[in-house]
């Protein structure tokens, strides 16, 4: 079954131990609740590895966008092995490496430079959904 | 004794992204790691279980583990049970609040003052789940308790415990030309050779009753795991050896 292109799923990696987890979930929530919120649903990866069936079912009938804060790739390791596909997969430190300035700091609470880098996350989220809504796509990341 | 990872509880928080009480687990577990017990947790994130490595699903078995969920799907005790280990405790968000009376939180992006009172009344239930298990003694063979004794003295840096991607150590061995994954060996192996110890027949005995410290070697097994052992260390020496 090809994915439903009418809208995009984001699954953000929402790690705990590190800064860019919480970057990847700041990220997440802008793009789903703020700048494209009827076009895009968040998925909770907890849910994914558990194999629960109505998350399973999402990643599997829309495309995804992962987003991970290390390079373990949770994010996108879960939605690949629950049968999705995944769009783009963004890497926080990918992004934090053309945004020098944004140093973030806090895993309970981002500061000014982690919210800014979510905010530049969340830009480039959108952009990858915008191209899938209108029929391209970029490459996945590994 | 190897220097294997400090006595420490783990925290491993479902961290669901939809729910308001998803993002009271995680916040909940962050405040336990970075304030209330910091020396005496660790944490890792819940998918490593699968998209990480031996080590990472060793976790449950090496620190007797609190799971908090933030509903009744119970993502992060099943997950944890399925794919290393049972949870030494578990705490469910919905079924704490409907305990203290309290109203459920809005908002999963940012806490709203019910989700904020949620976080501290978790995070407070959480640390007395953290005191009560370092009172008890862990195996880590079994992955259970095994006994009741005095509380120990925690070590750490307040800082939060993050064992993502470290895990614990673990090597591959071939048992009678099965596979078998045995946690701490590569730590084992570096401290006998430290010590000076030279592969032989006493040293694989010695091997031997350290392995079953941290490992299940099945009854009837001693013989197949001593030959496997005696040949991984002897490896591990001339490797050593050759480097140096």
């Amino acid at each position: 079954m090809s994915p439903d292109e009418s809208k995009v799923v984001v699954v953000p990696c929402s790690g705990i131990g590190k800064t860019y987890g919480t970057v990847s979930r700041e990220a997440a929530y802008e793009v789903t609740e703020d700048l494209r919120p009827g076009s895009t649903g968040l998925v909770a990866l907890s849910l994914l590895v558990l194999g629960d069936a109505d998350a399973r079912a999402a990643v599997q009938a829309h495309p995804a966008v992962t987003i991970d804060g290390c390079k373990l790739a949770c994010a996108a390791k879960m939605v690949q092995e629950s049968g999705g596909h995944v769009a783009q997969g963004i890497a926080v430190l990918d992004v934090y490496r053309r945004n020098r300035e944004l140093k973030p700091q806090g895993i309970a609470e981002l500061n000014e430079g982690g919210i800014l880098l979510a905010h530049a996350v969340a830009q480039e989220i959108t952009a990858v959904v915008d191209e899938v809504l209108a029929g391209e796509e970029g490459p996945t990341h590994a | 004794m190897p220097e294997l990872p400090g006595r420490k509880v783990g925290i491993v928080a479902c961290s669901g992204e939809e729910l308001a009480e998803g993002t009271v687990t995680r916040l909940a577990a962050l405040k336990v790691l970075e304030q209330l017990r910091p020396g005496e947790t660790v944490t890792i994130c819940l998918p490593l279980f699968l998209a990480g490595g031996e080590g990472d699903r060793a976790f449950a078995r090496f620190y007797p583990t609190i799971a908090l969920d933030g509903c009744e799907k119970r993502c992060a005790a099943r997950a944890t049970e399925q794919f290393s280990g049972k949870p030494a405790a578990s705490v469910v968000v919905t079924d704490l609040l409907a305990e203290h009376g309290l109203d459920r939180p809005q908002g999963a992006r940012r806490p709203d003052q019910s989700g904020r009172q949620a976080v501290d009344v978790t995070a407070d239930r959480v640390a007395d789940l953290v005191d009560d298990l370092l009172g008890g003694q862990w195996s880590r063979r079994s992955g259970s308790f095994v006994e009741t004794a005095p509380a120990t003295t925690a070590e750490g840096t307040p800082q939060v415990g993050c064992a993502c991607g470290s895990g614990i150590p673990v090597q591959t061995v071939a048992v009678d030309g099965q596979a078998v994954s045995l946690a701490a060996l590569p730590l084992i192996f570096e401290q006998f050779h430290g010590a000076g110890k030279a592969p032989g027949a006493d040293v694989t005995r010695e091997l031997l009753e350290t392995v079953k410290i941290y490992n299940d070697v099945p009854a009837g097994t001693d013989e197949a795991y001593a030959a496997a052992l005696a040949r991984e260390y002897a490896a591990f020496c001339g490797q050593a050896e050759s480097r140096s």
